[in-house]
């Protein structure tokens, strides 16, 4: 036979335990170790790829322009995915995938001999895969279902011309900010809440299809459905 | 057994004015039925200097100018063509004697032509057996480091009718305009082996370009580079036909080079070999800046009724392959 008072004690701790967790799921953050996959659309904005002239040399030494280039990686949409694990009541670590399929352009102007101008393109495939962080803003804007946050992360990219043949390889970092929202949540199961994030980011690409090895800015926007397990 | 020997061509490098010469990227030559690349089947080529000097620019000169000029093609990374100094040699170029010889010679009467390269070609093969090169004394010339004003540059010159006895003809990427007293004058040139020469004391072709060392190396390719390399193909028609003779530029957007070839054929085909796997732009003029004869049999109907034009569509060159049939459509003037 226990002590009663023993068992009092185990008891209040089983019953304050479900009352604390559903607290908890009931805000966008979650306890440690809690699983998120989500998958939704991005939309990555028009990448300046910078610009070349065709020289030719001229007899002192010099450059006479042919004709000059301009290129860009053309804003455009895609998919991304991410699985994401709760380090602590804050800090969430997540891997990261993304397609997209960004129009490459690049102008010809200027001709010598008044050639039309004409914007020469084709369509990259673009795959990204890489990892990052989420760390939960304290504030919650009044109310328990909405949880602001910002991020940072990086990876490998790689980019694939039109025709299959070539693939460009680089790097990319992106950093931003944005909020997930509880849709729907419940203190016990196995799916343990759904919801929706949407965050905005400036991506950086080196450089894949780039013609240096600097680093291009771009604006980002994603928004995607997750479910947390 | 001796061999039947033909020389076939001369190339030369002008004035103002292009002279004939039956070229294009590279030399070609009929054997047995066939067409094949004219080049030289054993390297080093061995080359051997005149004794005979001109004011100014003594044996000394001459030799220096033109072993630079050797060595700045020998030096050329991806292509293994090699040549070796003989010696000085009472030789005289243009004399069938299967000695390479360079030196000078007076032609007053060719009076646009600063130099010339004849061949001695193997009939059975195909191959070059003896070059020739000439650097006419009706101009005055200079081995100065940096030019002297009046005077053509030995090397530059050199350059230039090396590339001719390596087995390279002429490329059209340059630009010039009409003299008012004739003739045309280079406002630029984008490949060592433009068929005009840059004005007297210019010493800017002493270097050779994208285009040069593409056509080297179509020549002579190292192997490595064999595989890495790739090249662009397709064809050029107006209003669906065929244009013969439309010279086709592969502009390399991220390094700025530019390599150029020509439709050699009925069905307007070109093809630009050598090039570093990247993405390209593509543009196609008539020849218009120097004369047809200077790139082709003045037999061959080159068209030139069309206006220049950009390919409106980003051409990738593969690493050991083709980009794939690029269509290049143009519209009369």
């Amino acid at each position: 036979m226990k002590p009663p008072g023993i068992g009092a004690i185990v008891l209040c701790m089983a019953s304050l335990g479900p009352v604390r967790t559903a607290a908890a799921q009931s805000s966008p953050a979650a306890g440690p170790g809690r699983l998120e996959v989500s998958v939704g659309a991005l939309w990555i904005g028009h990448q300046t790829l910078g610009s070349n002239d065709a020289n030719e040399t001229t007899p002192t030494g010099g450059s006479l322009k042919i004709f000059t280039t301009a290129s860009d990686l053309a804003g455009g949409t895609g998919i991304e995915g991410r699985i994401a694990v709760r380090l602590t009541g804050s800090l969430e670590a997540e891997v990261e995938a993304s397609y997209a399929t960004p129009q490459l352009t690049i102008t010809l102007s200027n001709d010598i001999e008044n050639a039309p101008t004409v914007i020469a393109t084709e369509r990259v495939q673009q795959f990204t895969v890489g990892a990052g962080v989420v760390w939960y803003l304290p504030f919650r804007g009044g109310t328990s279902r909405l949880a602001p946050f910002v991020t940072a992360g990086g990876g490998h990219l790689r980019q694939m011309h039109e025709e299959r043949t070539v693939l460009e390889t680089g790097q990319y970092y992106h950093v931003g900010a944005g909020v997930k929202a509880l849709l729907f949540s419940r203190p016990a199961g196995f799916v343990n809440a759904v919801g929706v994030r949407i965050d905005a980011r400036v991506l950086v690409r080196m450089q894949g299809v780039a013609f240096d090895d600097g680093g291009h800015a771009s604006p980002t926007v994603g928004a995607s459905a997750f479910v947390r397990f | 057994m001796r061999r039947p020997l033909a020389v076939v061509v001369a190339a030369a490098l002008v004035v103002g004015q292009a002279h004939p010469a039956l070229a294009y990227l590279k030399f070609g030559v009929t054997v047995g039925g066939r067409q094949v690349a004219l080049k030289w089947a054993q390297t080093p080529v061995r080359y051997s200097v005149s004794n005979q000097g001109i004011t100014d620019v003594g044996v000394a000169d001459l030799q220096g100018a033109v072993d630079r000029a050797f060595a700045t093609w020998q030096a050329v990374p991806t292509a293994t063509i090699s040549y070796q100094f003989a010696g000085i040699t009472a030789a005289v170029p243009g004399r069938d004697d299967g000695v390479s010889t360079l030196g000078f010679q007076n032609h007053p009467e060719l009076d646009r032509v600063l130099a010339s390269t004849s061949f001695l070609v193997d009939r059975v093969t195909g191959a070059l057996v003896e070059s020739d090169i000439f650097f006419n004394t009706a101009f005055l010339w200079s081995v100065a480091p940096a030019g002297v004003a009046g005077r053509y540059d030995l090397e530059s010159v050199a350059l230039h009718e090396i590339g001719h006895m390596s087995g390279l003809g002429h490329s059209a990427l340059g630009e010039t305009e009409l003299r008012d007293t004739g003739g045309r004058r280079v406002l630029s040139a984008e490949a060592v082996m433009f068929p005009i020469a840059f004005a007297a004391g210019s010493t800017a072709a002493r270097t050779l370009k994208a285009d040069d060392v593409a056509g080297i190396t179509d020549l002579y390719p190292e192997p490595a580079f064999a595989q890495m390399s790739g090249s662009v193909s397709g064809r050029v028609t107006r209003d669906g036909q065929p244009i013969f003779g439309a010279h086709v530029v592969a502009f390399d957007v991220a390094h700025g080079t530019s390599v150029g070839s020509f439709t050699l054929n009925a069905q307007g085909e070109f093809s630009i070999g050598s090039l570093t796997p990247g993405v390209y732009v593509l543009r196609a003029e008539p020849i218009d800046d120097a004369d047809v004869d200077s790139f082709f049999d003045a037999t061959r109907n080159v068209d030139v009724d069309f206006r220049v034009a950009f390919v409106d569509r980003v051409v990738v060159v593969p690493r050991a392959g083709d980009s794939g049939q690029v269509a290049v459509k143009v519209v009369r003037k």
